[in-house]
């Protein structure tokens, strides 16, 4: 017996186990996909649609496989009750019988197609259709091997239809033994999902996933590995060798040959990884302890680091954009390898940098939402100006060529081509519990405090999280072109801004000027719905890079601001 | 109260006494109209049907299935403390083993601990701050002004609180600052100090003018009460981010604990603690056996109190309450009374570790010196020592992992007293937080709880 107790507290809370299934397994926690059926199997409702039988929809038709005697649904049928546990429940224990006719409301149907059986499909449904009320079935036996003597005549018998669910409760019948609703799915669903036709799947799912961080390396604190091909390389889940690691192909037909097949599958689904935020994990998932930090004193104090924020944001977006124009085009190579490289370093490149661009926009958004909930004293932002000091991590093996480390580990801002070297500091700027990640987090810590919203909590939550993914970009970016000489991959070693006059670069300037008008109009307000300056900065977006392009022809870049050259003193030291 | 105590089935040895090697009891059963069991091993509580009650109530067998049915993370507990032991993350500094009251009962003898009075250099106290920073990696640090009276060496309070700062931004760990002090010296620079940082003041005031200078007194004989109250006028009306606390010590002279509360929220305290006196320089103050019976029935009047208040709309201000229902509610679990010798650690003026503020200068407690830092061998040591699942009677009580088997400084000077009044406060916590929960969910951050 278990006694009636109630947890109280949080520990008794947790430790409580409750009798009876997991809830995801019940039918209301089920994602209702219906082909056949991912909780339960319908057609195995009517396997017992007549009191005391059990059919199974073969491929010739309707099979008796089971008289059910103690049918708790025949105590209503007296009549049928009598016969089955009679000479008619004997002869039909005995040999193949088969459902041949069925009558319902007038309507007889015969169990046969232009004279063959019909399939299980067909017969299914016809039982499918049967209507609650009285129902008439002639039963005919067939021989199972040849000489077999069948000379009986067909039993009829009559009873009302099952009503499979109790009409006040709604509660299965329980003829119905435990698990016989669910014998026939496709199990384990792996198994079924491997076969899925339309790759649409009612649940989530894994398909390409991240692979886990091998046991002993090193992770990022978000738990990603520290090397960056781990952490950023696509893999199969549904691959038959667990231990690889290779690349996922870009086509299903490319994976399919290294998958498990359906057999192996039944073997071992267990061995399929559990995947969380896209990654395959095999221990107990550990959430990502929050940074602890002092919040900021006010609102105001708040708005102006966050002002600060934005100020760093768009630098950082200029300087990898700056990089970016720098790598050759990929369609002006004729090494195939070389080509892959730089398709990828440019997309990885300029993904980073359109994610600084949002993080740009979401410091704006941070800001002007404390404005609307009327938690500032004077008007801080739009901030749409450009730091005048780039923060980078510690890091004792900096190249003397970069621009020098002012005050505590600070440096100008820079447009320079992606050289060894930029691409190094690059990815000290965005290395995790850096200087701007300890800013976030002390901005997230104020956004905790009970005065704040508490979206804008998550939303500094995210700008941290995609903080972490650019290390991890630029790192693989450093893998890919490793190997290579500067020369190969650049425009050219130096790729200047355009000096002032030129025509392209003031006109590429200009673009970027009036991009910047339109965010600050859009960004005034705070009105997220003001898509028509949007729209425009976005606009010039694109001419901004046709110009960006045109430029980086000529072996130039867009003269964002005023440039920081190299030290070619100290380069050569 | 109905009241039995389960050692897993065996009805337990009368109070006060304990039997060696008998298996401690792992279930605590309290009957009543609302009849609740308690688990011991990571304090869950449950709450029971009458006749479920009844059932399990002589039946050893059930009541292990109870127990063993649960899936508690908490079956480990006696490992605590962890090897290697993690540095602290907690310092006081004894800035001035002195002090300008003479309290009677005080525990630190005027600050001096029985010694020459003294005060903490500045290099002593930059160089304990260096290597709690240097030590706690990553962690938010804790660092708190003791003495003695600490406001009696503000240069170096003041400059030690700068200094920990320029550490907290250079190491990324932030700080949080405390201090405790008799709230009798305080300037308005030093409420701005206190504002600005955000400190958390405990002020040690034992109730109204009247009970407070019985025993507080200045040297010259005036109140420390007006003197005090005269000086936190301004951060008592208005706080701003300082939490402010005021603490009394209970002596056998007098054992009423409501009418210190209703005292001190006049003067404008929001958070008030109560604290028997177990140890003093002056003996005849400290409560004896017969004494403990009736503070339980002051604590119960106190808290009773409260629960009309909360029924009225009003906040908690019996902060022995309000930590009793915050811990009870998140299943607080240890075997050890509090963080001395592991996250929290006191430095005395000299520069020398101890295991907490109450034993400086007591060589039995000494876990390191200004040259080498902390031992981490002794801190590991006197922990294991004290594990209350290693010693009697502390192992064979139900209360153990709540209680923690008392402050350290206490029992190992004058033995444990008064263990049927923590038992019975306990018990009176425990039904009083079930019966919070059903009628006011929200003091947990909760809506309405099935019951």
């Amino acid at each position: 017996m278990i006694p009636k107790i109630f947890p109280r507290n949080l520990t008794a809370r947790a430790a409580t186990l409750v009798a009876g299934n997991p809830v995801t397994t019940r039918l209301e926690s089920g994602v209702g996909n219906c082909f056949p059926g991912l909780e339960f199997d319908h057609r195995n409702l009517d396997r017992r649609f007549f009191p005391g039988l059990v059919f199974e929809f073969t491929a010739t038709g309707a099979r008796l496989v089971r008289v059910d005697s103690s049918d708790p649904d025949l105590e209503s049928e007296p009549a049928l009750k009598k016969a089955l546990s009679g000479k008619t429940g004997k002869s039909l224990a005995e040999g193949a019988w088969f459902i041949q006719q069925i009558t319902q409301g007038g309507t007889s149907i015969v169990m046969k197609q232009d004279g063959d059986d019909l399939d299980a499909m067909t017969s299914w449904r016809l039982v499918r259709c049967l209507q609650p009320g009285k129902v008439t079935i002639q039963l005919k036996r067939r021989p199972v091997t040849a000489g077999e003597n069948v000379s009986q005549q067909p039993i009829t018998l009559s009873a009302n239809r099952r009503n499979y669910l109790d009409a006040q409760t709604g509660v299965i019948s329980t003829a119905f033994a435990p698990g016989e609703l669910t014998q026939s799915l496709c199990s384990p669903w792996m198994h079924d999902f491997r076969d899925c036709a339309c790759f649409y799947w009612a649940s989530n799912h894994p398909d390409i996933v991240l692979a886990e961080d091998p046991p002993g390396e090193p992770t990022l604190p978000s738990g990603a590995p520290q090397d960056p091909l781990l952490a950023l390389t696509p893999i199969d889940w549904l691959r038959g060798d667990r231990s690889s690691t290779k690349p996922a192909g870009t086509t299903e037909a490319d994976n399919r040959r290294a998958q498990m097949d359906h057999y192996e599958i039944n073997l071992r689904w267990q061995d399929l990884a559990i995947v969380l935020q896209g990654r395959e994990i095999s221990s107990v998932y550990q959430p990502r302890q929050p940074e602890k930090a002092n919040p900021l004193a006010s609102p105001d104090a708040l708005a102006a680091r966050l002002a600060d924020l934005a100020k760093l944001e768009h630098a950082v977006a200029l300087e990898y954009l700056y990089a970016r124009y720098s790598l050759k085009n990929p369609d002006d190579v004729a090494d195939r390898d070389l080509k892959d490289a730089l398709t990828f370093a440019q997309h990885e490149i300029f993904l980073v940098a359109v994610s600084e661009m949002r993080h740009l926009r979401w410091a704006n958004q941070l800001i002007w939402s404390l404005e609307h909930a009327g938690l500032l004293s004077t008007k801080i932002g739009p901030s749409l100006g450009i730091a005048d000091q780039i923060p980078v991590a510690s890091d004792p093996s900096r190249p003397p060529q970069l621009p020098p480390i002012k005050g505590v580990k600070t440096r100008p801002p820079q447009l320079m081509p992606l050289l060894p070297v930029v691409l190094q500091d690059f990815i000290a700027v965005e290395q995790p519990s850096g200087f701007l990640d300890g800013q976030y987090s002390q901005v997230l810590a104020t956004l905790r405090e009970q005065q704040y919203p508490p979206t804008l909590e998550q939303l500094a939550a995210r700008i941290i999280a995609d903080g972490m993914e650019h290390f991890s970009r630029f790192r693989q970016v450093q893998v890919v072109l490793k190997n290579r000489k500067p020369t190969d991959y650049l425009r050219s070693e130096t790729f200047p801004p355009a000096p002032a006059g030129n025509t392209d670069g003031d006109a590429a300037l200009n673009t970027y000027k009036q991009i910047l008008t339109e965010l600050e109009e859009a960004y005034a307000n705070g009105d997220m719905e003001d898509a028509s300056h949007i729209a425009a900065a976005r606009t010039l977006m694109f001419q901004l890079d046709s110009q960006a392009r045109k430029l980086a022809a000529h072996e130039q870049g867009v003269p964002f601001f005023p440039a920081v050259t190299l030290n070619k003193k100290r380069k050569k030291r | 109260m109905a009241e039995l105590v389960i050692l897993d089935g065996r009805v337990a040895p009368p109070r006060g006494t304990f039997t060696q090697g008998r298996t401690p009891p792992s279930l605590h059963l309290l009957g009543g109209d609302r009849p609740l069991a308690f688990v011991v091993k990571g304090s869950l509580l449950f709450g029971l049907e009458p006749k479920a009650f009844a059932s399990i109530q002589d039946n050893p067998t059930a009541q292990e299935e109870l127990v063993n049915s649960l899936r508690t993370r908490h079956r480990n507990i006696s490992t605590v403390p962890p090897v290697p032991l993690s540095a602290p993350n907690s310092i006081s500094l004894n800035i001035a083993q002195s002090c300008n009251l003479s309290c009677s009962y005080c525990y630190a003898e005027e600050g001096r601990f029985g010694g020459r009075a003294s005060m903490m250099s500045l290099e002593t106290a930059f160089a304990a701050i260096d290597r709690l920073f240097a030590e706690a990696v990553g962690q938010r640090v804790t660092v708190g002004f003791i003495g003695g009276e600490p406001f009696l060496n503000r240069e170096v309070l003041y400059a030690s609180v700068e200094h920990a700062i320029v550490r907290s931004h250079e190491t990324g760990s932030p700080v949080g600052f405390s201090v405790t002090t008799n709230g009798t010296l305080l300037t308005a620079s030093d409420l701005d100090l206190l504002r600005r940082h955000s400190f958390v003041v405990s002020v040690s005031l034992d109730g109204g003018a009247d009970t407070n200078d019985r025993h507080r007194k200045s040297f010259n004989g005036k109140s420390g009460f007006q003197a005090a109250i005269r000086s936190l006028q301004p951060l008592l009306q208005n706080p701003g981010k300082v939490r402010i606390v005021a603490r009394c010590t209970i002596t056998r002279e007098d054992l009423r604990v409501l009418n210190r509360i209703d005292a001190l929220a006049d003067a404008g305290f929001s958070e008030i603690g109560v604290s028997p006196l177990r140890t003093s320089p002056k003996p005849g103050l400290v409560l004896q056996d017969d004494d403990w019976p009736i503070l339980l029935d002051e604590m119960v009047r106190a808290a009773g109190s409260e629960k009309e208040r909360l029924r009225s709309g009003l906040a908690l201000r019996f902060s022995n309450l309000a930590i009793a229902l915050k811990q009870l509610h998140a299943g607080y679990s240890k075997p050890l009374p509090c963080g001395a010798a592991a996250s929290y650690v006191s430095v005395s003026t000299r520069g020398e570790y101890f295991t907490c503020h109450r034993t400086i200068d007591n060589p039995r407690f000494k876990i390191g010196n200004e040259a080498f830092g902390l031992s981490q061998e002794k801190r590991e040591q006197f922990l294991r020592s004290r594990h209350v699942d290693r010693q009697e009677p502390c192992r064979s009580c139900w209360a153990r992992y709540l209680c923690g088997g008392g402050c350290h400084a206490e029992v190992l000077a004058a033995g444990r007293s008064g263990c049927d009044y923590i038992r019975g406060w306990l018990e009176y916590c425990l039904r009083f937080y079930d019966q919070a929960l059903s009628e006011f969910p929200s003091l947990f951050g909760e809506g309405e709880i099935a019951s």
